[in-house]
């Protein structure tokens, strides 16, 4: 049950009539209190009971992080009489519906369409809680509320920032495989086909074997590998919630792992996903040929950093399971040299034997700031804390180069574009 | 010594009663070791509170108060008096009238304070055949008690007054302090006073028709614990209130009865209005407090920096005053980004790094060294001065090799 301001004010009314009454005050207090609680009692009982309405969803189910999408309820009214009141829908705060209460007038056996626009902070999957339905009474001055259930969920996608990174990377490497405008010869290190020489050609590629088959001179060309595998893993652990700027280490990985994607998936590349602390929290498998950007991104969606520390020993066997055909291992992670330094350099090797393995971590600039202060004692202190902690970084990097795998080491505006670069360093080099 | 000692016994584990009754009994001394602090901290409370209360009386306070020790109290007397005859103490007319009835003939009703009865209480006192004392009355009860005599004044400047009267008990007492309201009886009145001075005696004795007498003090004073030894009071008091029932009526301030209450005074209308207006506040309370469905529960995620471990080795070093670890960190840092710029491996040595940085920017390797890497002693972590001074030469340098 619910009661409107009416109801006080007609409360209200009364208390004033019995005040000026004078010696009559009981008789008159009984009959106004008996009028107010029986008018609001008529007034709850002529109301459209919430319980008899049909809810039906439509709408979107899922937008990037900043966008706003649109989600509707539809109201219908099977009864005989006109529902008059308002409606919530009601969604985490995080999701920020907008407007959070909507005035509702419903005819007998119509149907209404209510809109909510939420505008999610928070990338995951938010989950509709119930459609709060208030219908008043034809006297306005008290009625009924009931919250009536009306799953949906709206999947909020990670923002994909660095998308306006793809063509430059596109084009570069469109330049490896000589398709590009500026006729470079192709770098790549796989043999593609023979055709005449040209002039401009570099002499070098000239394949005097077949030359000499023919009658003009013939050169090989060659193309970058392609159908390589590649999986990227995203390392959920503890270390992945700490927030670099104002967003979790594991966002800015997600954005660079989401470059990567896009651009193997056009350079003719398999990409597989996993993200892994202790158990595989997610998982992506190439099928045929495609861009798998789009179910990356559906798999990253609901991802949250877990607050445990990553097991690399698990994650060097979980990948290991994944098949011994040779490919890139693309790990993102923070290059935190205690748990690095314990779990994955004494595996690297077995790893390694395998695959090449990439790390790519996520530098803090504010470490940087901090290791620049000057001025006080306290400042000192400071610095040279900054200072160890890029040192123990700067050595884990070497450990891990020294030991074969790849190093990433770019702060969170750079990591993506510098990991697109370091996978097409590698394939310019063949080595996938 | 523990080569010889005996491996532990085992044999208490299996030897333990049933699984049931011995976590009850973990669970009772659970209750016990979690409840002995409490006990034992209020146990101590309870035997201090009783051992300070011990040997401590509380004596009532007041003006004349039979049992108040104090200057202003009247135990003293009392407790004379009780020597001889029967002290009756009394707080209200009633139990007066009741030890009055109770009494023998000879008996004598003392008065204090009599502003707190009520004038039908004055009233049944007087009614009461019996010998009456009457300390310092209001108008209203010496007219009551004695009719006929008036208040004409008030001593000022005497110590003492002289009793200059037949009584017997004022000549045997001789001069007393009875300093106070002045007395007098209008003509016609059998009455004798005592202790003049001008304009009134200080004490009067009325005797009524019935052959009782009511005696008027102008003054409490000599009756209490200050005053009673001084000048003749003792005497005075002692023979004018020597009787065999004494009967010493304080009484307590009258309690309020019966006067109309301020919600007797509002209006019935308004009075009843207090009905729908709780109804009002009901409803209204109802109105804005309704929500529109429940709220939204939502697990929120951590926010934690990356940098928080940064900083906190930060203050760790502060609070420890790690100079030495500051001051190797600091020249760690230098070494790591200069030694690849000067063309050299990170593995080099000291001796080859402190020769590339001379060679490079022209300064003394002998100063460089102790600079770039610990000497014992080290002049950089003596104190916050000279930790400042090595990032400020650090910088320096950094910036000419740049």
């Amino acid at each position: 049950m619910v009661v409107t301001g009416r109801a006080a004010l007609l409360a209200l009314l009364a208390t004033g009539a019995v005040a000026i009454s004078g010696s009559l005050g009981g008789t008159v207090t009984y009959v106004a209190v008996g009028l107010v609680v029986l008018l609001v009692a008529v007034d709850v009982s002529l109301a459209v009971g919430p319980r008899k309405l049909r809810l039906s969803r439509e709408g979107d189910t899922s937008l990037r992080l900043g966008e706003t999408a649109e989600v509707f309820v539809t109201v219908a009214n099977p009864t005989g009489r006109r529902l008059r009141g308002s409606v919530r829908d009601a969604w985490p705060p995080s999701a920020h519906a907008s407007p959070k209460a909507q005035p509702l007038r419903v005819g007998a056996g119509e149907r209404r369409r209510v809109r909510t626009a939420l505008t999610p902070t928070r990338r995951g999957d938010a989950r509709a809680a119930g459609v709060t339905v208030r219908s008043i009474g034809p006297l306005g001055l008290a009625g009924r509320q009931r919250t009536l259930s009306a799953p949906w969920s709206v999947r909020t996608l990670p923002p994909f920032h660095s998308r306006r990174h793809l063509p430059g990377k596109l084009s570069r490497l469109r330049e490896l495989e000589g398709q590009h405008t500026a006729m470079v010869r192709g770098q790549g290190s796989e043999f593609d086909s023979l055709r005449d020489y040209v002039p401009g050609d570099d002499v070098r590629s000239i394949d005097w074997r077949a030359t000499a088959r023919n009658d003009g001179v013939v050169v090989r060309t060659w193309r970058p590998e392609r159908d390589r595998r590649i999986l990227i893993v995203l390392d959920t652990g503890r270390t992945s919630a700490g927030r670099v700027g104002d967003t979790p280490r594991l966002d800015h990985a997600m954005d660079a792992a989401l470059l990567l994607a896009a651009l193997a998936g056009k350079a003719g590349d398999r990409v597989d996903f996993m993200a892994y602390d202790r158990a595989v929290r997610a998982q992506v498998k190439a099928s045929g040929k495609g861009s798998q950007v789009n179910r990356v991104v559906e798999a990253m969606a609901p991802l949250e950093a877990e607050l445990v520390e990553s097991d690399p020993a698990g994650l060097v066997s979980a990948v290991l399971t994944q098949g011994r055909a040779r490919k890139l291992v693309v790990l993102l992670t923070d290059l935190n040299a205690t748990s690095l330094e314990e779990g994955l350099l004494p595996r690297l090797p077995l790893l390694s034997s395998h695959h090449l393995l990439m790390v790519a971590g996520i530098k803090d600039p504010q470490v940087e700031e901090m290791a620049a202060e000057r001025g006080s004692p306290e400042a000192l202190y400071r610095a040279a804390s900054a200072e160890r902690t890029l040192g123990e970084r700067h050595r884990i990097s070497a450990e891990l180069r020294k030991m074969g795998a790849e190093v990433v080491d770019a702060g969170p505006e750079h990591i993506a574009p510098a990991l697109a670069d370091a996978y097409i360093n590698l394939k310019a080099q063949g080595r996938l | 010594m523990t080569t010889t000692a005996p491996p532990e016994p085992r044999s208490h584990i299996p030897a333990s009663p049933l699984p049931g009754s011995a976590s009850q009994g973990s669970a009772a001394g659970r209750l016990w070791r979690a409840g002995r602090l409490p006990l034992a901290v209020i146990t101590v409370l309870v035997v201090a509170a009783v051992l300070l209360s011990l040997g401590k009386e509380r004596f009532p306070t007041g003006h004349l108060e039979p049992d108040n020790p104090a200057p202003g109290g009247s135990r003293a007397l009392v407790q004379l008096l009780q020597e001889d005859s029967n002290v009756t103490v009394t707080r209200g007319s009633e139990a007066a009238v009741r030890a009055v009835e109770r009494a023998g003939d000879d008996t004598l009703l003392v008065l204090f304070l009599d502003h707190r009865l009520l004038p039908e209480e004055l009233d049944t006192l007087a009614g009461l055949e019996t010998d009456t004392v009457l300390v310092q009355p209001s108008l209203r009860s010496l007219h009551t008690f004695a009719p006929g005599a008036d208040v004409t004044g008030r001593a000022q400047d005497e110590r003492t007054l002289e009793p200059d009267c037949a009584l017997p008990a004022a000549t045997a007492a001789g001069g007393t302090g009875l300093v106070g309201e002045l007395y007098s009886a209008e003509p016609g009145v059998e009455a004798l006073g005592c202790y003049p001075a001008p304009g009134g005696s200080a004490m009067l004795q009325v005797a009524a028709p019935d052959g009782s007498t009511t005696t008027v003090l102008g003054t409490g004073g000599p009756l209490t614990n200050r005053e009673l030894d001084t000048a003749g009071n003792a005497s005075l008091m002692l023979n004018l209130l020597s009787a065999e029932d004494v009967v010493w009526l304080r009484p307590d301030p009258p309690t309020e009865v019966g006067s109309a209450t301020l919600w007797e005074l509002v209006p019935p209308g308004l009075r009843w209005s207090l009905v729908p207006l709780a109804l009002t506040l009901l409803l209204f309370a109802l109105w804005r407090g309704r929500r529109m469905g429940a709220l939204v529960p939502e697990s929120l995620p951590v926010v934690v920096r990356a940098t928080e471990t940064t900083e906190g080795r930060a203050g760790l070093y502060q609070a420890g005053k790690a100079r030495d670890r500051a001051v190797s960190a600091l020249r760690e840092g230098f070494l790591e980004r200069s030694v690849p710029r000067l063309g050299l491996h990170a593995d080099a040595g000291p001796n080859a790094v402190v020769a590339a940085v001379a060679a490079r920017t022209g300064e003394d390797p002998q100063a460089l060294r102790p600079l770039l890497y610990p000497v014992r002693p080290d002049p950089y972590t003596a104190d916050d001065a000279a930790m400042l001074r090595l990032a400020e030469e650090i910088d320096q340098l950094s910036g000419r090799l740049r």
